[in-house]
């Protein structure tokens, strides 16, 4: 056999293998896309509802919005940010996607500069262009504190900007434009390209920036506070009506081109969120399937919680998941209120955990005791803590022998604070929001505390009222009721805000005591670490201290529960965001 | 008259201008600070002092109140440099967390709250009088028994409780669709829509307030009927349908319509228990959220005012009357 023949042989028989695979594909792509096609029509259309008895979503000014559930709402119907999460269920739905960025940054100068370069083709309302600029505008108004409140203060304190006397940023937004200037330096635009300076090394940056906070506004269409009502949309959706205490209605935003998005995937016609509706009439709407395309952005009421998920029928219509927050007590350690380690422990083995999580829906619906304020849904962040509820002498239902030996050694080793938490003309005193779980909740506590010879007394704080109490520091008491959640997968967003003091949630207190200056250091050094399992590591680290100290009481990691209509389709638990995947719903035909 | 009218008047301003003093006041000394309630989790004292100042509460009580009275005759402006608007007056403030002006948020609700109270006071009279009337006139037999029965079962009954019940018979017999429930329609674009969107609002509050006006109608009736000038009438041979209609029920209806209008006026300052009920957008709902949710001060101070200007005039009009009709009242 000829050279030539065998290779014609050869070829033919390649060509042939070639032309077999490339109909094999074709035939496969074509099925492939006739099948996701005809999923996509068969999902395609009708009105989606979501019911609520709040009387309105907390924003809707992108720079504003910062609730888990509100976020994830936003950025699958209007706005589009320069990285995305992954829109799957999972641990996957914690990676970053490109969504207005070709890729999900580029860091440089040991992650203090990032850059993103913006995607073609995505559009406003008014089929005008996503511009960097627009970017950099949107970046710009959470600097206007008098204006923009509420929202969330990462990019505020992370752009090189230079700082006034007071610690505030000299930028002080688009409305004043003072200090206009060092913010060009620290935001700045070339062609499609958007590059943020960043004062510290900053190794999940990019994290920050799928809050919609760092998503573009058209500066044209900003009315300054009344933009939380009108926001103009990017996305797939565009806001038709909205109406505090009524409802907002989305419908389809016409400009907005499947192809400049690979992230969103916008299934129904007309999307209608009916607010203010009483508990009883949203519970009843579930209860009873009554209208079927509905997805209730609330949880039920107890009782009628337990009956929906006792009900097999509607096995296929509620998620019963761990939510992304810690439930705890934290401990004032300043002098004068629990600066004693010897009884804060006592108070910490004193409590019965089961019973409090019994009266709030028991282990099913509400929670498990938990080790530290870290939660495991942060996977890298997260390793168990040693002491603490794992100790041998801990007991769910309360160890009043163990506490009462941490009183003895008290009595020598702080005999003040001992004094107060066990003289009845004295005691402890817990913040309590006011509430008829809460009110329960103190009898249990105060049993479990005598049990263990602690004086516990109870402030009960109007709910409204509660966090701008407890945060005021001259006012919180010895213990306050909190919870907290991250605001993306690293403990960046967990130990900062809740041991140091400029983290603007630390209702421990602690920088009144000699160990904080070594705890802020390690912390420091932690958010400016870009090793990123090395960073874990210190996270840990500082959980574990911050449990050793026992600056936080009975942490719960805590459950909730969601519940929806026959009609809906494509529900699922997006982890980052703690709430449904709300890109992926579709009305059932 | 007119001396007795400019009186009144003096003493209604001033009512109502202590009323709004007051509210200031109270929520002045309250231990709650709404600057850094509206802040959000994390935020520094330089944000909570610009948030203040957004607020218009970096100034102290007697600024603020100065400024909520010159913008009820004045524009008011909100904001600096290109964030910077205004509310026309009369402005009763801004609302910051509806991010509306609050004599837009108050134009919208009364409606609501009128067609809420009206309908109910109309109920509410025809049901109440009516039996009232009945049992007056069957005193002792199956009719006054059943009435009374009414009364004791409308008046232990708290309205949110049978505005919960009537709520849940309406939506489990599918009398009401939950999703619409509640939103505001016209009565000159659907007159039907919007009595079907109240009437289970209105049955609710009628049921409440019937009861005690069947009491009331019924003791009156008989106390009337046992009058003097009712024996003379009767004794003239006048038939007892004209005793009843020209004789007993206009002096024995007199006080109750008296006690009507002011209920009326009252329940124009918000049902709030049955506003939330069926989800009505009405003064009730603003003024409690305000209250409960947002620690929302403008909203709160113009509700409140709005709800004591309301029974304070209603005072004025039955006063006036009075006198108009009673001379002694005026010297008095």
């Amino acid at each position: 056999m000829s050279g030539s023949r065998m290779a014609k042989r050869h070829l033919s028989r390649r060509l042939i293998a070639t032309t077999a695979a490339t109909a094999l594909i074709a035939a496969g792509v074509l099925a492939g896309t006739a099948s996701s096609a005809n999923a996509a029509s068969v999902r395609t259309g009708g009105t989606l509802y979501f019911i609520t008895h709040a009387e309105q979503f907390d924003h809707v000014d992108p720079a504003r919005v910062y609730t888990g559930r509100d976020i994830a709402f936003f950025n699958s119907y209007l706005f589009r940010n320069l990285v995305s999460y992954k829109p799957v269920k999972g641990a996957a739905g914690a990676s970053l996607v490109p969504d207005l960025a070709t890729n999900t940054g580029v860091p440089s100068n040991a992650a203090k500069t990032w850059k993103f370069t913006l995607r073609k083709g995505a559009t406003w309302e008014d089929g005008s262009a996503v511009t960097c600029q627009d970017v950099k505008y949107g970046v710009s108004r959470p600097f206007a504190t008098d204006v923009i409140t509420d929202g969330p203060q990462y990019l505020v304190g992370a752009l090189d900007i230079p700082l006034a006397a007071d610690g505030s940023s000299t930028y002080k937004g688009p409305y004043k434009k003072t200090g206009q200037d060092g913010f060009n330096k620290a935001v700045s635009c070339k062609g499609s390209t958007i590059t943020f300076k960043l004062n510290r090394s900053f190794a999940d940056f990019n994290y920050a920036l799928t809050y919609p906070a760092g998503a573009p506004v058209k500066a044209s269409k900003d009315s300054g506070d009344k933009y939380d009502l009108r926001p103009y949309s990017n996305g797939p959706y565009k806001i038709k009506s909205y109406k505090v205490g009524d409802q907002m209605h989305l419908v389809r935003n016409k400009k907005w081109a499947k192809k400049s998005d690979t992230v969103r995937t916008p299934y129904p016609d007309d999307i209608v969120v009916r607010f203010g509706l009483a508990e009883e009439v949203r519970d009843q709407i579930i209860l009873n399937d009554q209208i079927p395309n509905t997805i209730n952005l609330d949880g039920l009421q107890p009782a009628n919680n337990r009956a929906y998920f006792a009900k097999a029928e509607y096995a296929d219509q509620r998620m019963n998941v761990y939510d992304p927050y810690v439930r705890y007590y934290a401990m004032n350690v300043s002098a004068g209120k629990l600066d004693c380690l010897d009884v804060r422990k006592a108070v910490f083995f004193a409590v019965n955990t089961q019973a409090l999580i019994d009266l709030s829906g028991g282990s099913v619906f509400y929670g498990d005791p938990g080790d530290s304020p870290i939660k495991p849904v942060l996977g890298l962040d997260y390793a168990p803590t040693t002491g603490n509820i794992h100790d041998p002498a801990w007991d769910i239902n309360g160890a009043p022998a163990k506490s009462k030996s941490l009183l003895a050694a008290a009595k020598t080793s702080c005999p003040t604070t001992y004094d107060k938490a066990t003289n009845p003309a004295k005691g402890l005193t817990m913040d309590l929001a006011q509430s008829a779980t809460n009110q329960k909740a103190s009898v249990l506590i105060k049993q479990a505390m005598e049990n263990a010879g602690i004086v516990m007394k109870f402030n009960f704080i109007p709910s409204g009222q509660y966090y701008s109490t407890v945060l005021d520091d001259t006012k919180q008491n010895d213990l306050s009721t909190v919870g907290w959640g991250a605001d993306w997968a690293n403990a960046s967003t967990v130990i900062p805000p809740l041991f140091i003091k400029e983290g603007g949630f630390d209702l421990t207190q602690n920088w009144k005591v000699p160990e904080y200056a070594a705890f802020k250091t390690k912390s420091d050094s932690a958010l400016n670490e870009t090793n990123r399992a090395k960073q874990a590591k210190m996270w840990q680290e500082l959980a574990q201290y911050a449990m050793d100290q026992y600056w936080i009481a009975r942490p719960v990691f805590s459950k909730q529960q969601f519940s929806w209509g026959s009609k809906v389709g494509g529900v699922f638990y997006w982890e980052p965001q703690g709430t449904f995947g709300f890109g992926g719903l579709y009305v059932k035909r | 008259m007119l001396k007795y009218l400019a009186r009144r008047l003096a003493a209604t301003l001033m009512v109502i201008t202590l009323v709004s003093m007051s509210v200031f006041l109270i929520f002045d000394v309250l231990p709650m600070d709404p600057a850094r309630l509206t802040c959000g989790k994390g935020c520094s004292p330089a944000v909570i002092e610009a948030n203040r100042h957004r607020l218009g509460l970096d100034v102290p009580v007697q600024v603020q109140y100065g400024r909520f009275v010159k913008g009820l005759f004045v524009d008011r402006q909100y904001g600096d440099g290109a964030a910077a608007f205004s509310c026309p007056a009369p402005a009763f403030g801004y609302s910051f967390n509806r991010h509306e002006c609050v004599t837009t948020l108050i134009a919208d609700a009364l409606p609501v709250t009128f067609s809420l109270a009206i309908g109910a006071f109309f109920l509410w009279l025809l049901i109440g009088i009516s039996l009232g009337v009945i049992a007056a006139k069957r005193q002792g037999k199956w009719q006054d028994k059943a009435s009374t029965a009414f009364v004791l079962f409308g008046i232990s009954l708290p309205t949110f409780i049978s505005g919960i019940l009537i709520l849940l018979m309406a939506l489990k017999f599918r009398l009401i669709d939950p999703i619409e429930m509640g939103r505001w329609v016209s009565p000159f674009e659907s007159p039907i829509g919007w009595a079907k969107n109240f009437i289970f609002p209105w049955l609710t509050l009628a049921l409440a307030f019937a009861a005690t006006y069947t009491r009331f109608t019924r003791s009156n009736v008989l106390e009337t009927s046992s009058e003097d000038y009712i024996r003379t009438a009767r004794a003239k041979g006048l038939s007892e349908k004209v005793v009843l209609r020209k004789h007993i029920l206009r002096a024995a209806l007199a006080p109750i319509l008296t006690i009507a209008g002011l209920d009326f006026a009252g329940l124009l300052g918000g049902a709030i228990i049955t506003e939330n009920i069926f989800n009505l957008p009405g003064l009730g709902r603003l003024s409690i959220r305000a209250v409960l949710n947002d620690y929302d001060l403008p909203v709160i101070v113009a509700t409140t005012l709005l709800a004591a200007t309301f029974v304070v005039v209603m005072n004025l009009l039955v006063d006036i009357a009075y006198a108009y009709i009673d001379p002694r009242v005026r010297v008095a």
